[in-house]
C-alpha cells in the first residue's frame, strides 16, 4: 500500500495566506463583473453558474470534511445526499412544512453518517485504502437500489422552498430559487465554520483529524470525533441534495450523480483538505461550466463532465494540491 | 502459486453455481410461440424509471386495457398477458431486455415498446427472426417508410415486422412549419431539440415544412438526455441572443418542462411550439406550478382529451377502465388530463382490434396482415382517438395514423389545451 | 507434484463442464453464461492492476467503451472479422491504458480512484459529441450479429486464453515486481524494481483484458454499442465483482464474474432480487458485507470452510 503520509503541520491554520492564489481570485471575480456588466446573457449566465457552484460546493465541502477525517474519498456522499432528500419528501408528505422537514432532515443526515462510519466504514478502515472505498461504491449502488426500492425511480414533486418568484435586475432574470440557494449554502458552511473554529467539539474534530496521536494524548475521543465528521459530511450533503432538487424542479434517484462529479472537480481543485476551497471550487466549476458551454464551440453540453474530468486531471498533474490545500509529502 | 483441493472445489462450486442459475428456465416450444388455447403473451419495452418516466403511464394503461378485454372473455377465448419490461428509455438495455422477451419468454410480438432509439436498437434483432415489432410508441418516419423499400435510413435492409402507430414526428413538425408561417411569416425561429434521430428527424421535418424559409431558424440547439434544467437555461439564453422570437422545442417531458419553466425564469417570452409527445396537460401543470408561463403556447393532438372532452364516450370507458385498475395514483393522472393514459388505451385498442382480425388460429404473419389492414371506422371505431380522425392502414399506407389537430394552452398555470381548427390530414 | 495434477485437473474439469454446458441448457441461457464470461474477462483484468498491484480503479468501464466501440466501428465500417476486432481492441486499450496509468503515478489511493471515476463517467459522454463517427445516443450497430453459441464459445476462448496469459505474466518476474509494488512501493524501490514501469504495465495488461470484456459485451448485446452502455454501473460493477471474487485470487475471478454476470437476468418473477432495483440492493450489500466479514472475498470463504470442516 502506498504510504502518503500528510505535512500536518500547518493544517490548522485553515486556508490563509496565498498571495497569488488570492490574486487569481479577485482577477476572476473582476472578469465576471465586468463581462455580467457587458453582457445580459453573460450575467445571466453567471447568475445561474453561481448558484449552482454553490450546490458543487457544498457537496465538495461534504468531501472534503470526510476526506480529512479518514482520508477516504466518499464516493457514496452524492447518493446519500439524494438519499436524505428523499427522507425530506416523505416528511412532507406526512404533513411536515419544507422548513420543518429541511431541519429534521439534517438532524438524521447527521446521525446517520456518524452510523455509516461507525458501522461500516470504520471495521475496514485500517485495513487498507482500497478497501474503504470499495465499501462506499457498494454504498453507492446500495443506497440507490433502497431508495428506488422504496420510492420507486419516477419523478417526485416538492413543495418549493422560495417560490417562483423572478427578479428582473438590468437585462438579466434572477429567481428568487438562485438566491434562496446561495443564501442557505453560504449560511451552512458559514455555521460549519463557526463550529469548527469556535466550539470544543470542533477544536476536537480538528486535531483528532489533523494529529490524532497528540489529540488521543490529551483525551480527545478520536474515533468519535472522525465519525462526527462523517457525520457532519452527510448533513451538508442534505443540505447539496435539498437546494439541488429545487433547481432540477423535481425529486429523482439520478439527482446527484453529475452533480457529484462537478463535486470531485470541486474539491480537487480546491484542494482536497480545505473547505474554503471546496467552496470556492465549487463556484468557479459552476461558473465556468456555464461559461465555457455557451462560449467556447468546442465544448458543448454533452462535455461537461469530460471537462470537469480535464479540471481534476489537469490540477492533480500541474498542482496537486490544488488552490488551497497542503502539499502531501510521501515518503517513496 | 500454491495449489491444492481448495482451489479444484472453488472452482467447482463456481460451476455448479453458474450451471445451475442458468439451467433453471428451460422451456421448448410449439406452434406459434406465445399462443396457447388460454393465452396469448405479449410483451414490450418501456421506462418505468430514468428521465422518460413521466412516460410510465403508458404501459400501465395498456395493461388496464388487456385486462378490460380478459375481465369480457379476451379475443377467442385467449387472455392476453403483457409482459412490459424497464429499459428505462436507454437504448443499450432494450437489446438484452427484448432478447430476453424474445428467447425467455417466447412471446408472440413485440406490442408497444416505447423510444426512437431503443426501437431502432432492436428492429435488426426482431424482423431478422420474424417477430412482430408493432404499434412501437415512437412516431419516427423510420417505421412507415422502411415497409416496402431498403432505404438507407432503414439500415439498408426492408423492415417489414416493425410498425408504428401514431402521425410520424416529421409530418408533425411540417404541420407546424405551416402554422409558424402562416400566424408570423417574418419569424425568427429557435429551434431546442433532442440529440439523437429523434431530435434530428423532427428538425428535419421542420426544415422541409418551412421549405425556402428554413433559413429563418436563427438557431437549433441540442441537448442531451438528462441534461439539467440549467443546460436548458443556457440554450435558450443562446437563442434569444441570436436573435429568436419564436421557439419550438422538439424534446422529451422532462426537458420540455424544463424549457418551459427556464423560457420564463429568463424572461423570454416567444411564440412557443412543443411537439405531441410533450403536450401532455400534467407536464405542463407541472411546468406551470414551477412558474412557467404557459398561456399561447401551441401544440398538437390525435387522441381526446380525458378534461376538455369527458363527456365523448370513448372518455367515459377511459375513466371505467382505469377505475377498475385500482390503481389511484393512474386514477388522478387522468382525471388532472394524462393524455398517455388516453394514447395507451388507443393503441391497446388498435391491437386487440387487428387480434380479432388475425384469426382464430393466429400466427405472427397473420397479425402482421391484419395490421397492414386495419380499418377503425364506422362500427369498428377506436373510442379513443380524437373525434373524426381514422385509423387506417392499407399496402400503400404504412402510417395507422395521419391525422394532427393543433391545440392551444390557456387558463395560466392551472388551465388547458384546448383545440382549434381544421384537422390537418396526409401527415407523413 | 500433487498440486500440479490438481491444478490440471480442475482446468481440464472446467474445461470439460464448460464445453458440454451449452448442449444441456437453452440457448437463452448459453447467452446467459456467456456472459458470465465477459465478465469474467474484466473482473480478471481489473484483479491484475487492483488485487496484484495494489492500484484502484473505478474506471474499467471506459476502457470497456473504448474496446466495444472499437468492435462496433470496425464492424460497422469496414466489416472487420470480429475476433479480429478484439485483437485490435486489446492493443488500442493496452495503449490508453498505458497512458491513463502515467498519471497514475503521481497519485496514489484516493485520488487514483477519482481520476478514473471521473474517466468513467467521460468516456461514455464521447459518442454524443462525435455522433456522426461514433453513432450518439442511437449507437453503432454492427454489420453481423453473433449466435449465442458463437458468442459463448469466443468468450470462454478468449477467458480460457486471457486466464492463461495472466497467470503466465503473475507466476514470473512481472508478477513478482507487481505484487512487490502492492506490499510496499518503498521496498519495491529499494530492491531495484522500476516502479513506473511495473505501474503503467499493470494499468495497460488491466484496460486490454477490459477491452477484449468491451468487445464481448457489445457483441452480447445483439451487436449493438451505445454511450450508456458502459454507464459508471458497469465500472463499479466490476469493481464489485473483483472485491467479491476477493482481491488477488484468480480463482476467485469466476465466483465474481458469475455474481456479477448472471444477477441481473434473474427472472423478474423471483422476489426482491428479481427487480433491478432489488438487484442494486443485493450488489451493494454483497459488496460491503464481503469486505467486512470476508477480506479474501469469495476464494477465502471456501479456504474458511474447509478449515471449519478440518477443525
Amino acid at each position: 500500500m502506498v504510504t502518503a503520509a500528510t505535512s500536518r503541520l500547518e493544517g490548522l491554520r485553515g486556508g490563509a495566506g496565498f498571495p497569488l492564489v488570492s490574486l487569481v481570485l479577485v482577477a476572476c471575480a473582476a472578469g465576471l463583473l465586468v463581462g455580467s456588466l457587458r453582457s445580459a446573457t453573460f450575467a445571466q449566465l453567471t447568475v445561474q453558474g453561481l448558484a449552482l457552484g454553490a450546490v458543487y460546493g457544498i457537496l465538495a465541502l461534504a468531501l472534503v470534511l470526510v476526506y480529512r477525517a479518514t482520508r477516504v474519498i466518499n464516493f457514496a456522499q452524492g447518493e446519500l445526499a439524494m438519499a436524505t432528500t428523499y427522507i425530506a419528501y416523505q416528511l412532507i408528505q406526512w404533513g411536515l412544512s419544507y422548513w420543518e422537514a429541511f431541519v429534521a432532515t439534517l438532524a438524521i443526515a447527521l446521525v446517520l453518517g456518524t452510523v455509516l462510519e461507525l458501522t461500516l466504514i470504520r471495521p475496514v478502515l485500517h485495513r487498507s485504502g482500497i478497501a474503504a472505498v470499495i465499501v462506499t461504491v457498494g454504498l453507492f449502488v446500495l443506497i440507490d437500489g433502497i431508495v428506488n426500492w422504496i420510492w420507486g425511480g419516477d419523478f417526485k414533486s416538492m413543495p418549493s422552498p422560495f417560490g417562483t418568484k423572478i427578479y428582473h435586475v438590468g437585462g438579466v432574470s434572477i429567481a428568487r430559487l438562485y438566491v434562496g440557494m446561495f443564501v442557505v449554502v453560504v449560511v451552512s458552511a458559514l455555521l460549519v465554520w463557526v463550529l469548527f473554529r469556535f466550539t470544543k467539539l470542533g477544536l476536537g474534530m480538528r486535531a483528532a483529524a489533523l494529529r490524532p496521536a497528540e489529540a488521543a494524548l490529551v483525551g480527545v475521543r478520536v474515533d468519535w470525533m472522525l465519525a462526527v465528521g462523517w457525520g457532519l459530511a452527510a448533513l451538508l450533503g442534505a443540505v447539496a441534495g435539498l437546494m439541488a432538487e429545487p433547481s432540477q424542479f423535481f425529486l429523482q434517484p439520478t439527482l446527484m450523480q453529475p452533480i457529484l462529479v462537478y463535486a470531485f472537480a470541486a474539491a480537487v481543485l480546491g484542494g482536497l483538505d480545505s473547505p474554503a476551497g471546496a467552496l470556492i471550487g465549487g463556484l468557479a466549476i459552476g461558473v465556468s461550466l456555464n461559461l465555457v458551454v455557451q462560449y467556447v464551440p468546442a465544448i458543448s453540453s454533452e462535455l461537461q463532465e469530460p471537462f470537469a474530468f480535464a479540471v481534476i486531471i489537469a490540477v492533480l498533474l500541474l498542482k496537486p494540491s490544488g488552490l488551497f490545500g497542503h502539499q502531501e509529502v510521501r515518503r517513496v | 502459486m500454491p495449489v491444492n483441493r481448495r482451489k479444484l472445489a472453488t472452482l467447482l462450486f463456481a460451476l455448479l453455481a453458474t450451471a445451475a442459475v442458468a439451467g433453471t428456465a428451460a422451456a421448448s416450444h410449439e406452434g406459434t410461440p406465445g399462443v396457447t388455447k388460454k393465452q396469448i403473451v405479449i410483451g414490450g419495452t418501456f421506462p418505468f424509471t430514468g428521465p422518460a418516466a413521466l412516460y410510465k403511464t403508458i404501459p400501465a394503461a395498456e395493461a388496464a386495457y388487456y385486462a378490460y378485454v380478459n375481465s369480457k372473455g379476451g379475443v377467442f377465448h385467449r387472455k392476453i398477458k403483457d409482459i412490459t419490461l424497464d429499459d428505462q428509455y436507454d437504448p443499450s438495455q432494450t437489446p438484452a431486455k427484448t432478447k430476453q422477451l424474445v428467447e425467455q419468454d417466447h412471446v408472440f410480438a413485440i406490442v408497444g415498446s416505447l423510444g426512437t432509439a431503443p426501437v431502432l436498437s432492436t428492429w435488426d434483432y426482431l424482423n431478422k427472426r420474424k417477430i412482430p415489432q408493432v404499434l412501437v410508441a415512437t412516431g419516427d418516419a423510420y417505421w412507415g417508410q422502411c415497409v416496402h423499400k431498403a432505404l438507407p435510413l432503414c439500415g439498408g435492409k426492408k423492415k417489414p415486422w416493425t410498425m408504428g402507430w401514431q402521425p410520424n414526428y416529421p409530418g408533425e413538425a411540417k404541420v407546424y412549419a405551416k402554422y409558424i408561417l402562416k400566424k408570423k411569416p417574418n419569424a425568427k425561429i429557435g429551434v431546442l431539440y433532442q440529440n439523437d434521430s429523434y431530435g434530428k428527424n423532427y428538425l428535419n421535418g421542420l426544415r422541409t415544412g418551412l421549405g425556402s424559409h428554413k433559413n429563418q431558424i436563427v438557431d437549433a440547439e441540442s441537448y442531451n438526455l438528462g441534461d439539467s434544467a440549467q443546460v436548458i437555461a443556457a440554450h435558450e439564453v443562446a437563442m434569444r441572443t441570436h436573435g429568436a422570437d419564436t421557439f419550438v422545442i422538439f424534446a422529451t417531458p422532462q426537458a420540455t418542462i424544463f424549457a418551459l419553466v427556464d423560457r420564463t425564469a429568463i424572461g423570454w417570452s416567444p411564440l412557443t411550439l412543443v411537439n405531441n409527445v410533450s403536450a401532455n396537460r400534467l407536464f405542463e401543470l407541472a411546468a406551470g406550478k414551477n412558474g412557467a408561463d404557459l398561456n399561447g403556447i401551441i401544440s398538437s393532438t390525435y387522441t381526446a382529451s380525458p378534461t376538455t372532452q369527458a363527456n365523448l364516450p370513448g372518455m367515459k370507458l377511459a375513466k371505467k377502465i382505469i377505475g377498475a385498475t385500482g390503481n389511484q395514483a393512474l386514477q388522478q393522472s387522468l382525471a388532472e388530463g394524462d393524455g398517455n393514459i388516453i394514447y395507451g388505451l388507443a393503441s391497446a385498442w388498435t391491437f386487440v382490434d387487428a387480434l380479432k382480425h388475425a384469426g382464430k388460429h393466429p400466427t405472427r404473419a397473420s397479425l402482421m396482415k391484419a395490421l397492414r389492414h386495419l380499418n377503425e371506422s364506422k362500427k369498428n371505431k377506436n373510442p379513443f382517438i380524437y373525434p373524426g380522425m381514422t385509423v387506417k392502414t392499407s399496402n400503400k399506407r404504412t402510417f395507422p395514423m395521419e391525422q394532427l389537430k393543433l391545440v392551444k394552452w390557456s387558463g395560466g398555470a392551472g388551465g388547458d389545451w384546448h383545440a382549434f381548427g381544421k384537422i390537418y390530414t396526409g401527415i407523413r | 507434484m500433487r498440486s500440479r495434477i490438481a491444478t490440471v485437473a480442475s482446468l481440464l474439469i472446467a474445461a470439460a463442464v464448460l464445453s458440454v454446458l451449452p448442449f444441456v441448457i437453452s440457448d437463452y441461457n448459453v447467452s446467459l453464461v456467456a456472459r458470465v464470461g465477459v465478465f469474467f474477462i474484466a473482473v480478471l483484468g481489473l484483479d491484475i492492476l487492483t488485487g496484484y498491484t495494489g492500484q484502484i480503479s473505478i474506471g474499467h468501464g471506459a476502457f470497456m467503451a473504448i474496446g466495444g466501440y472499437t468492435t462496433a466501428v470496425l464492424s460497422r465500417d469496414h466489416d472487420t472479422n470480429l475476433i479480429v476486432t478484439m485483437l485490435i481492441a486489446f492493443a488500442i486499450c493496452f495503449v490508453v491504458g498505458l497512458l491513463v496509468g502515467l498519471p497514475a503515478l503521481r497519485l496514489s489511493g484516493a485520488y487514483l480512484a477519482l481520476v478514473t471515476f471521473a474517466l468513467a463517467v467521460s468516456v461514455p459522454l464521447l459518442p454524443l459529441k462525435w455522433s456522426s463517427f461514433l453513432g450518439g445516443r442511437d449507437g453503432v450497430q454492427t454489420s453481423h450479429e453473433v449466435s449465442n453459441l458463437w458468442l459463448y464459445g469466443v468468450a470462454w476462448a478468449a477467458s480460457a486464453v486471457l486466464f492463461v496469459l495472466a497467470w503466465l505474466i503473475l507466476r514470473g518476474r512481472v508478477g513478482r515486481a507487481f505484487r512487490a509494488v502492492r506490499d510496499s512501493e518503498i521496498a519495491a524501490v529499494a530492491s531495484g524494481i522500476e516502479l513506473p514501469v511495473y505501474k503503467t504495465l499493470a494499468f495497460g495488461i488491466s484496460a486490454a483484458y477490459a477491452g477484449v470484456a468491451g468487445s464481448l459485451f457489445v457483441l452480447a448485446n445483439n451487436g449493438f454499442a451505445a454511450p450508456d452502455e458502459f454507464g459508471v454501473v458497469l465500472s463499479l460493477q466490476i469493481l464489485i465483482g473483483a472485491a467479491v471474487a476477493g482481491l488477488g485470487s484468480l480463482w476467485g475471478v469466476l465466483a465474481g464474474a458469475a455474481f456479477v454476470g448472471l444477477l441481473p437476468s434473474v427472472s423478474s418473477s423471483v422476489p426482491v432480487i428479481g427487480s433491478t432495483h432489488g438487484q442494486d440492493v443485493v450488489f451493494g450489500a454483497a459488496v460491503i458485507l464481503v469486505m467486512l466479514l470476508l477480506p479474501d472475498g469469495f476464494a477465502g470463504l471456501l479456504t474458511r470452510i474447509r478449515r471449519l470442516a478440518r477443525a
